[in-house]
């Protein structure tokens, strides 16, 4: 009788184990670069992050800087043979002037300068819809897109809603609309999700998913927008969480600020924060998406960084074992 | 130790001769590799086409203002109507609606870029105007096309008429896009 039960106690431990191993095997470690689609010139500090307002004439470091630089960052991901971008910048030229933009150059053409072509991404995952950061689909016919469907039903919510016009407006004023819910989605950036989910090309994701092992979309619901989603990415340098602008600042993750408030819940942007903490083990490899201090040595985790075309610039932030540079 | 000594040690043999010399030799190398790839890299960045694309705009005239405002008030019906016709298309995609769904949400749609049409053309466009006016009528003729086509699934059920009208919104779309940074250069932020 107590050899059964010994035999039975080491079957299980050796199940459990295997199990565990071929976990650990089947995750693999992913190469990460970030690259700079853009950037906003001189956008006011407070309307970026509200608890660091300008005050004139004030010696704190919090609040005297009038206006930041924001980057537009996508981050380039490659997992054995898949290449994910997680966001995938804009490519109308018309926002230029709108948005006061410089450092822009068509996405595929940027992650060409590390090599790779917009025929080999074979998964977009935004961190949410808005026009800056799912705005460039029609340069990557091949992708996958995956969004989640809160971000599909919030926009909707919005148009539908029988009270105010401005609560379903998809623009309220001439200088640009700002945090009613469905700002932000101009038609072009809708109509081109739209296309993908039409050629099949699209997931619509409800809450968590792994797209590859190890690499997982977490649902941060409001956190910047109704359907905003972090993605997780193991690499050699430990996890990374990639937050599109649920983590517009880095800055702000670290010291529990609210940032880039738009259709956000502040409260679902901090349990955003938290959960990149809990991957993590901190906030260094938390990845933002506008973060001013991006590719410098302020912002330790993208400052392995260089100029790339119309100065835009990018950073190697990790490399799998086996991957060899493409910092040039 | 005496100075008498010392002074046989600092006489340089041969073989420490060769040595300071190979040493110079390899600083000198590694100077001058270091100084060709910084020449090398410093014209890559300087010969970047920069694109200046946040040049200062003439402003407009009394009657460019007029005629930007009066579109714009048609124009905030076509966006929201616009992305309504794109979500028709999405909910039946995502299965939250049947064939005959499409046309109950698109048929509205369809007066709306008829009448957008009609208030448009009736505007008194100054001449530097009459081109984003044509371009924009252009779009909304687009955008009524694309509902009609989005339609056509409730009768035959075939989804190749959802592709069609969607490539055709989605120029009208871009239409959109290029007369607003024209007419209204502060309608789209940074999110």
């Amino acid at each position: 009788m107590r050899q059964q039960v010994f035999k039975a106690l080491t079957g299980a431990a050796l199940v459990v184990a295997a199990a565990f191993g071929t976990s650990a095997a089947y995750a693999q470690n992913c190469s990460v670069w970030l690259v700079e689609n853009s950037r906003f010139m001189g956008v006011p500090f407070g309307a970026f992050q509200p608890d660091r307002s300008y005050v004139q004439g004030s010696t704190d470091p919090k609040n005297n800087i009038n206006t930041v630089d924001l980057p537009v960052n996508v981050g380039v991901i490659k997992c054995g043979k898949e290449l994910i971008l997680y966001d995938n910048g804009w490519n109308q030229t018309d926002y230029h002037k709108a948005t006061g933009t410089d450092h822009w150059s068509p996405l595929s053409k940027q992650i060409a300068q590390l090599g790779f072509k917009a025929d080999d991404v074979s998964k977009i995952i935004i961190g949410h819809g808005h026009w800056d950061h799912a705005g460039s689909l029609d340069e990557f016919p091949n992708a996958v897109l995956y969004v989640q469907a809160e971000e599909l039903r919030g926009i909707e919510w919005a148009l539908n809603y029988p009270g105010h016009e401005r609560i379903r407006a998809t623009n309220v004023d001439k200088g640009g609309c700002s945090r009613t819910p469905a700002c932000g989605y101009p038609p072009k950036t809708v109509d081109s999700i739209y296309g993908k989910v039409l050629r099949g090309k699209a997931v619509i994701v409800n809450g968590e998913m792994e797209v590859l092992p190890g690499v997982r979309i977490h649902p941060a619901h409001r956190a910047h927008t109704a359907g905003s989603q972090l993605l997780e990415v193991p690499t050699a340098i430990g996890k990374l969480v990639f937050g599109s602008d649920a983590y517009s600042s880095w800055e702000a993750i670290r010291d529990w600020e609210v940032a880039n408030i738009q259709q956000t819940d502040s409260v679902q942007q901090f349990l955003a924060y938290e959960k990149c903490y809990k991957i993590t083990g901190g906030y260094q490899n938390c990845v933002a998406a506008h973060e001013p201090l991006s590719y410098t040595d302020k912002y330790p985790l993208t400052k392995n960084s260089w100029v790339g075309m119309n100065g835009g610039r990018l950073a190697e932030i990790t490399l799998a074992p086996g991957e060899t540079s493409r910092k040039k | 130790m005496s100075a008498a000594n010392a002074a046989p040690r600092l006489r340089p043999n041969a073989r420490t001769l060769g040595i300071g010399v190979v040493l110079v030799l390899l600083a000198a190398f590694v100077v001058y590799a270091a100084q060709r790839e910084m020449r090398k890299a410093a014209p890559e960045v300087q010969q970047q086409e920069i694109h200046a694309f946040s040049q200062p705009r003439p402003a407009q005239s009394a009657a460019e203002e007029r005629f930007a405002q009066a579109m714009w008030n048609i124009h905030a019906e076509v966006r929201t109507a616009a992305v309504r016709m794109t979500f028709a298309g999405l909910n039946y995609k995502m299965g939250d609606g049947d064939q005959t769904s499409i046309q109950t949400k698109v048929a509205p749609l369809t007066a709306v870029f008829r009448q957008a049409e009609t208030e448009l053309r009736a505007l008194e466009a100054p001449p530097s105007m009459q081109p984003t006016r044509d371009r924009y009528a252009g779009a909304l003729v687009l955008y009524r096309d694309a509902s009609q086509e989005m339609i056509k699934v409730a009768q035959d059920g075939k989804e190749a008429h959802l592709l069609k009208a969607q490539e055709m919104s989605e120029r009208a779309s871009g239409v959109l896009l290029e007369v607003g940074e024209e007419l209204w250069p502060g309608e789209i932020k940074p999110n």
